[in-house]
């Protein structure tokens, strides 16, 4: 499909801000400044929109200067020609001619060419692949046709899996999807607009084809450019944004090369560990879902890997002002005081002017409480809330090391079996009971490629501490437009941590 | 027979007679073993002899493995991993829960 229309405005949300959600619990901390600012419709301080920017031809896009006008655009979308008269009259679309010779061919000649075998047409740029699978897949399909043969079906197969072909008693969202992608898949689009498909799950197999798209030459006329000689590697970008997804499924953390990915107005509660294998990803829209926490790998993509533009707000996350706090690191002044004593200023502001890179990098602004799980996962102490606070690191009792406990060992083999993967939870139940969770959690790690502790960064199935840490990122909020200037208010939001050992705590790292 | 709580190794035994002499503090990762053996109300605490009815001598001599693993690494940072045979990881799963570690 064409990538050249922009996204369609958002729906009207009513931004649900947590000081609306709550107005009497933060009393005290939050001065009535701060919460007027809250209320607002941004609360962004660059007020930018938290939508996914247009596209327009005259964008950056490489090859869409006017040297380069005929070539294809390797952007979002190709150029609109205009074709037709000086003087306004349109031609008819020529492409027409082709659809009515397509009519009139007889799709199922009986004629079984050895050259079909190869699948080599599926290679071509096809103008509409999928009608041409639909065919196919008719004159196939259909019982009185005896020509087609076992060769036939085996390419079947293969064209299934590659170009996901609908399946019966798919939901009609799904089927659309699986079209949108096909069509992607065989014009070499390298931007997948799934929005506004009311799409409550991603259907299985529906992304893993898109790992190996491939972006099409753009040499179509004799005269060769320069211009022409581009990368093949696609800028890959999915757009998601107002669907009802409430999970994410693992394919998509499969796509190691994909570069854009919106989310805008889902239904996700929680962004799951695993996105730290997008390790392109340059670009991500998480706002307008039911976020309270972000996962502390998305804060690892930005230290580490290629993510400059995180768009997360509006969300309802837990307020600083609200959370617990066990250190600050970058201290609050209108609060009680730790360990520094410098000028109090109005909230929370970045003091250090020191290094170049410190206005730009994400900025560690405090610690929660730690939460220690016991053997089986579940928190310990007399406290089973995680938003409590147990004791002391010493509260732990019984025989309490650093070592991982034989549940643990035993576990990180199971994740590493084989054939964890292809058991279903019917041959799941019929091990003893107490073993079926064990055995499900151990193959939702190996599902999700593993899963390395925070700290240590060995693989773990079980955590064994959790903690919120806050921090701030608004460069990576406003594009890396610009940093982080001294003496700013910051906006921490909070990040989710799992450690995989008692030791594997804040500040052992 | 006098207690053997003073006795510095117990004897851990499979359901198929092979017996592993481990030192009690190893014993005592498990906390089903460290009850078991603190207590003079129980048999094995007067003897220092549990029996494993349950499991194996290999599935047993891993759990001895791993009670010395776990000793040894008790405050280190950086633990290696253990090495478990795929096949031994499920009844491994089972007698962690049995020994609550």
């Amino acid at each position: 499909m064409d990538g050249e229309i922009p996204l369609p405005p958002p729906r009207r949300i009513r931004h649900r801000s947590p000081a609306t959600a709550n107005p009497s619990a933060t009393g005290l901390a939050v001065s009535s400044f701060q919460r007027a600012q809250r209320l607002s419709r941004f609360d962004d301080r660059s007020s930018q929109p938290s939508s996914d920017p247009a596209l327009f031809s005259s964008d950056d896009i490489p090859a869409s200067g006017l040297e380069n006008y005929h070539a294809t655009v390797s952007g979002a979308g190709r150029k609109r020609r205009y074709r037709g008269t000086w003087w306004g009259e349109q031609v008819l679309d020529p492409k027409r001619k082709r659809a009515d010779f397509k009519d009139k061919r007889n799709v199922d000649s009986g004629v079984w060419m050895g050259s079909d075998e190869s699948g080599a047409e599926s290679l071509l740029p096809s103008e509409d692949g999928s009608t041409w699978g639909e065919d196919l897949r008719k004159s196939v399909l259909d019982p009185r046709k005896p020509g087609s043969s076992a060769p036939f079906l085996t390419e079947m197969e293969n064209v299934a899996q590659t170009r996901a072909f609908r399946s019966a008693g798919e939901s009609d969202a799904h089927r659309f999807a699986r079209e949108v992608v096909g069509d992607c898949l065989d014009k070499g689009l390298e931007s997948i607009d799934l929005g506004d498909f009311h799409l409550r799950t991603i259907p299985s197999g529906l992304l893993p084809p898109l790992q190996h798209l491939t972006k099409l030459p753009s040499v179509k006329e004799a005269p060769v450019s320069e211009n022409v000689f581009t990368s093949l590697q696609p800028f890959l970008r999915i757009y998601l944004p107002n669907n009802s997804l409430s999970a994410l499924h693992n394919d998509l953390f499969e796509l190691s090369n994909l570069k854009v990915l919106s989310l805008r107005n889902n239904k996700l509660a929680e962004i799951p560990s695993t996105i730290r294998r997008l390790t392109a990803l340059e670009v991500l829209n998480l706002s307008v879902n039911q976020l309270t926490y972000l996962p502390w790998e998305i804060l690892k993509l930005m230290q580490h890997g290629e993510l400059k533009h995180l768009t997360v707000r509006p969300n309802p996350f837990l307020p600083i002002e609200e959370a617990q706090i066990a250190e600050w690191h970058c201290k609050p002044n209108d609060k009680k005081e730790p360990e520094n004593d410098e000028d109090s200023t109005p909230s929370f502001q970045s003091q250090e002017e020191s290094s170049l890179n410190e206005g730009w990098a994400p900025l560690h602004v405090a610690t929660g409480p730690i939460t220690y799980m016991d053997m089986e996962g579940n928190p310990m102490g007399d406290s089973p809330s995680r938003n409590r606070p147990t004791p002391t690191p010493s509260g732990p009792t019984s025989p309490v090391n650093d070592a991982p406990s034989l549940r643990e060992v035993a576990l990180r083999a199971v994740s590493k079996l084989p054939y964890l993967e292809h058991t279903t939870d019917e041959e799941l139940a019929e091990y003893p009971a107490l073993l079926v969770p064990l055995l499900q959690q151990a193959r939702e790690v190996r599902a999700a490629g593993g899963q390395p502790c925070s700290v240590c960064q060995r693989e773990y199935v079980i955590p064994r501490t959790e903690w919120m840490e806050w921090w701030d990122f608004t460069p990576c909020e406003n594009g890396m437009k610009m940093p982080r200037c001294p003496g700013e208010k910051l906006r921490p939001l909070p990040f989710r941590r799992f450690g995989c050992s008692f030791s594997c705590v804040p500040g052992s790292c | 027979m006098a207690p053997s709580t003073d006795s510095e190794f117990v004897t851990i035994v499979s359901n198929d007679g092979f017996e592993f002499i481990i030192p009690r503090s190893a014993a005592c990762v498990s906390e089903t073993f460290r009850l078991m053996l603190s207590s003079t109300n129980f048999p094995e605490g007067r003897t220092g002899r549990c029996v494993l009815e349950d499991y194996s001598g290999v599935v047993v001599e891993k759990i001895c493995e791993y009670f010395c693993y776990n000793e040894k690494h008790k405050d280190q940072v950086n633990v290696p991993d253990m090495d478990i045979p795929p096949e031994l990881c499920l009844e491994l799963l089972m007698a962690a829960d049995f020994l609550n570690t």
